[in-house]
């Protein structure tokens, strides 16, 4: 809604800057788009008149003019060709301004001297014609500064209306909020009619056959109308809402409509039936007995399946029964609340106006709004909801203006069709009821003041209690306010928000917290950060194509997804049941524009369908993704690039900051993982995760330069399993014994499970096992490797005897033999 | 849910926690709910299918408005600095009524105006209001005996706005160099 202040100010005299107004508009809830000074920049451009033409002496398409602008004569030179010889023209003289911030200065063109420039209306930003000047009204004074001309000197505001505020959506509208937050009168001007003998009745007739679709029709019918330009000043604010002048007649219609809100149209009623032939009979017909000419009946129906009628915009439109049309006695004349219809537009010739001012369903509207894609000035109003009651008061005006601008004749009386009347709601409010919810202490006699701003009316008031009811009449424009706590906020927003003292709830004292669950949540990401990875966030949606590129089987429950019915890409077509797919994508987004090192992880839900429900499981987990170097080598270290140990060596730096002890990694086979180098994570012995080397074959297809590992673990089984509550082991302070053993063993046996044996025989006295070397080849048979430990053996009360630890010793290496057939190589 | 539904819809926004948490419990209650909401935008500098919002609300004996206001301030302050200050616009929101959008004197240019503010010296961060009558009595609350107060708000808005991140997408596409920056 763009508010012109110059508009602005013919309904309310405010004090006030634009810039003022906007903030105080903004600041009681109508946002501000943008404010816009329309000749901001304009200075020194006046009304000229054109003495002489005389032909360019050296350039065909130029010529020299005489202008006077009342204090001196200039010859200027001109390109234009549309102007003659006592036309008034702007005039640009040396040093001006013209919008945009050009200065016009005197110059020498093809030889001849120019003092200034003669301005078309798109030099002046007032339109696109450039093909010619701009003519000016004859009777102008010369020398007269253009900006207040032509409407220049002014502000336009541009208003953002919510939904719930239709009455918004009009100047007066407009100086009715400002009267509330100014503490100023608002001016509704003039609609008073000197109606001719004649009576509307033997003109105008109007039934309406679906009252559900149209609430209220009144019409009036003028007469003996002069059809020609409107006004400068009703053009200027036409303008400045951006709203083209046409003629008188519609000029006055869309200026009704800016000024009240509420939309009219103007039939040119020669044009009713029987001037045009029908178009498809048979169809109900209006009444038209006691009509002169046999004209005149309107009715409002919904039209006929197929119906044809070219609106005002000349593009016919096929309708059907759910559109509300007004027809003559033959045919559609008009879309009801969208548009007028071409065959009874308003035209040059129209001598006699039918004027409707009617009120249409909301809901039809944008539902005929939508279907023919036809969106207009009062499509969009009606579409909000606007107030039966205000039909007259607009119907009424505009007739006035075509009395007092177009010559017109106004016929005694109205037609005014309104089967079911909207009265005012009363309501109650408590003044403590306000002062509760806002926590402010507002007196009963401020309350009143904003009510009463707002154009709301006080019946009475009671006092019980030591409380104040006010019982307030809610006008009909302000469908907005049903309750109580609609004139709360209404009281709150003419108050101030910003008046209204900050505290803080009572309760505060009452701290709040994380749970167990959010504590390890973070502590999660606190611990894989610390290890080195990048925490990423990414969508919840995935390709499909991933589950193929990945090698999934066909049947891998993996691929029971959760689909989108309406993706917005193949990209985003189904819910995630893996963060894997993700973790890739990232990390070839990465890989694409040279950051091979990449080291990333990602808490997140994925959606795993289940049966007979509609909503899935929604299991938290924890994916991690290593590729590339920790590093890239340098002056001073070599690089290594990752492998599957980094990444087990993170997940061990998880379990072992959460205090989970019983874990393993089980050896298993997994179409996305390496044959060799996959393994299940099994916590409790029950399987809590994956973790691998994407298999080679998914490595190429995604073009991954380098190894890439990856890991998966259920979350809730992480935090299930977390054991926060550590207690120290005591420290010995005896020295402890180290022995080294090697022996030569199969090359299936894991280190994990010699190490699992070691311990278990070493019992409380060895309190170190360390893998230091493995070696294959040599003197090694083929699949045996070699392999050394060192033992480390220390006791808390007591400096360890050789005999003692060399007991210990030979039941490890015995139960070694017995289990794996070791060859002993040192000992 | 009922039967014969065949369809789940992505959450828009994370209002509905109100409804969840206020079904499932009794006053007095203070909460903040993170989480995912999904619109059907195709992501460029300001959109994003999947973004993140954060809703806080309480309910108890006594909330005002002037409690919503001093909590928001807190929370201004806390995140864009000491010397930040609010202000509150009327605004509407089916939830909640009296409803405010709610602006943090702009982080760039400190109230004075600049491209970031568009001049006008302040930055719109969160959506909020007291909880509307209705939604109270259809959970079964009594609206005479406690009132309450929400908001919801944009993570990756109020990040952007925070650190001058100029595109939403960069939250998403994960880039190395933009994640490194985060400290």
């Amino acid at each position: 809604m763009l508010v012109s202040c110059k508009w602005l100010k013919e309904y309310i005299d405010f004090n006030l800057t634009p810039e003022e107004l906007a903030e105080q508009f903004a600041l009681t809830g109508t946002a501000v788009e943008k404010v816009e000074f329309s000749g901001k920049d304009i200075e020194k451009i006046i009304v000229g008149e054109i003495n002489d033409i005389q032909p360019h002496p050296n350039a065909d398409n130029l010529v020299v003019c005489e202008v006077n602008t009342g204090e001196e004569v200039l010859e200027i030179v001109c390109g234009a060709k549309n102007m003659k010889t006592g036309d008034k023209v702007p005039v640009a003289i040396v040093g001006a301004v013209l919008p945009g911030g050009i200065k016009i200065k005197k110059s020498k063109i093809r030889g001849v001297e120019s003092f200034g420039m003669m301005c078309s209306s798109n030099e002046l930003r007032l339109g696109t014609d450039a093909t010619g000047l701009l003519i000016l009204d004859k009777d102008l004074k010369l020398g007269e500064d253009i900006k207040n001309i032509l409407g220049l000197d002014n502000a336009v505001i541009e208003l953002e209306i919510t939904p719930n505020r239709p009455d918004c959506m009009s100047m007066i509208g407009a100086a009715r909020e400002a009267g509330a937050f100014t503490g100023l009168p608002i001016k509704i001007p003039s609609n008073q009619i000197n109606e001719i003998n004649e009576p509307i009745e033997n003109k105008a007739k109007v039934d309406i056959l679906d009252s559900d679709l149209c609430g209220r029709y009144a019409a009036r019918v003028v007469t003996n109308v002069k059809i020609g330009p409107s006004p400068l000043w009703m053009q200027n604010h036409l303008k400045s809402a951006g709203i083209r002048a046409i003629n008188n007649v519609v000029d006055i219609t869309n200026y009704v409509l800016m000024e009240t809100g509420q939309p009219l149209h103007a039939f040119d009623y020669e044009k009713l039936f029987p001037s045009i032939p029908p178009s498809i009979p048979p169809l109900p017909r209006g009444d038209t007995e006691g009509l002169k000419g046999g004209k005149g009946g309107l009715i409002v129906r919904r039209a006929f399946k197929d119906e044809k009628m070219v609106t005002l915009d000349g593009v016919e439109r096929i309708l059907d029964e759910d559109i509300l049309v007004i027809a003559d006695e033959e045919k559609a004349v008009a879309l009801g609340g969208v548009m007028g219809g071409a065959t009874s537009e308003v035209s040059d010739k129209t001598t006699t106006v039918l004027i409707e001012s009617a009120n249409f369903n909301p809901a039809n509207i944008m539902k005929t709004s939508r279907k023919l894609g036809l969106i207009s000035e009062s499509s969009i109003r009606f579409e909000r909801g606007i107030d039966p009651n205000g039909v007259i008061y607009a119907l009424d005006r505009a007739a006035y203006l075509m009395q007092e601008l177009a010559s017109g004749k106004v016929l005694k009386g109205k037609i005014d069709v309104y089967p079911v009347k909207k009265n005012p709601i009363i309501l109650n409010l408590r003044l403590s009821r306000i002062n509760n919810i806002l926590g402010t202490d507002l007196n009963e006699k401020s309350v009143k003041e904003i009510l009463e701003g707002l154009g709301l009316t006080i019946l009475d008031t009671q006092v019980e209690d030591n409380d104040v009811t006010i019982k307030v009449s809610v006008p009909t424009f302000r469908p907005d306010l049903e309750r109580e706590i609609d004139l709360i906020e209404e009281v709150a927003r003419i108050y101030g928000y910003n008046n209204i003292e900050s505290s803080l709830p009572e309760g505060r004292e009452k701290q709040g917290g994380l749970s167990k669950e959010q504590e390890l949540d973070k502590k999660i990401r606190n611990i894989l950060v610390s290890s080195g990875l990048n925490e990423v966030i990414t969508y919840s949606f995935i390709d499909r194509n991933h589950f193929d590129k990945l090698g999934l089987a066909e049947d891998d429950s993996l691929r029971n997804t959760i689909k989108i019915k309406n993706p917005m890409s193949d990209e985003q077509a189904v819910m995630r049941t893996t963060l894997i797919p993700s973790l890739i994508e990232i990390a070839r987004y990465n890989t694409a524009r040279d950051l091979y090192n990449v080291q990333i992880f990602e808490v997140g839900r994925v959606f795993l369908p289940r049966k007979n429900e509609i909503l899935p499981n929604e299991p938290a987990m924890i994916g991690g993704l290593i590729t590339g170097c920790w590093f890239d080598a340098n002056w001073y270290e070599k690089s290594r690039e990752i492998d599957f140990f980094d990444l087990k060596g993170i997940v061990e730096f998880l379990f072992l900051n959460l205090g989970i002890n019983k874990w393993e990694l089980k050896r298993i086979t997994h179409p996305i993982f390496h044959p060799g180098r996959s393994a299940e994570i099994l916590i409790n012995d029950k399987k809590a995760g994956i973790i691998g080397e994407l298999h080679p074959e998914a490595q190429a297809v995604y073009e991954f330069p380098k190894k890439v590992y990856v890991f998966e673990i259920s979350e809730a089984d992480l935090i299930l399993a977390a054991n926060l509550n550590w207690q120290l082991t005591e420290i010995s302070r005896h020295p402890g014994v180290s022995r080294d053993i090697a022996f030569v063993i199969d090359e299936e046996v894991s280190a994990s499970d010699i190490e699992k044996e070691i311990l278990n025989k070493g019992g409380n006295l060895l309190k170190k096992v360390r893998l230091f070397d493995i070696y294959r080849g040599g003197q090694i048979a083929e699949g045996k490797k070699s392999m050394a430990y060192s033992l480390f053996f220390q006791a808390n009360d007591r400096t360890l005897v050789d005999s003692e630890v060399s007991e210990i010793e030979d039941k490890i290496v015995s139960r070694l033999k017995e289990k794996y057939e070791i060859e002993m190589r040192i000992s | 849910m009922p039967k014969d539904q065949k369809f789940a819809l992505l959450r828009t926004h994370t209002s509905p926690v109100q409804i969840r948490v206020m079904e499932s419990a009794k006053p007095p209650l203070y909460i903040i709910a993170p989480g995912r909401a999904y619109r059907r935008d195709v992501s460029d500098p300001t959109h994003s299918p999947i973004f993140h919002q954060v809703e806080g609300f309480v309910v108890d004996k006594h909330v005002t408005f002037g409690d919503l206001k001093g909590t928001l301030e807190v929370f201004a302050r806390e995140i864009f600095g000491k010397d930040k200050k609010i202000r509150l616009r009327p605004h509407f929101f089916p939830f909640t009524e009296p409803s405010a959008e709610v602006d943090v004197s702009c982080v760039i240019c400190d109230g004075k105006g600049c491209r970031v503010c568009k001049g006008s010296g302040w930055l719109e961060i969160l959506g909020a209001g007291m909880i509307d009558p209705n939604v109270l009595k259809i959970v079964g609350y009594d609206p005479e005996e406690v009132s309450g107060f929400a908001f919801g708000m944009g993570v990756e808005r109020v990040t952007m706005l925070k650190y001058g991140i100029n595109d939403l997408r960069l939250f998403f596409e994960n880039d190395l160099r933009f994640i490194e920056q985060v400290l």
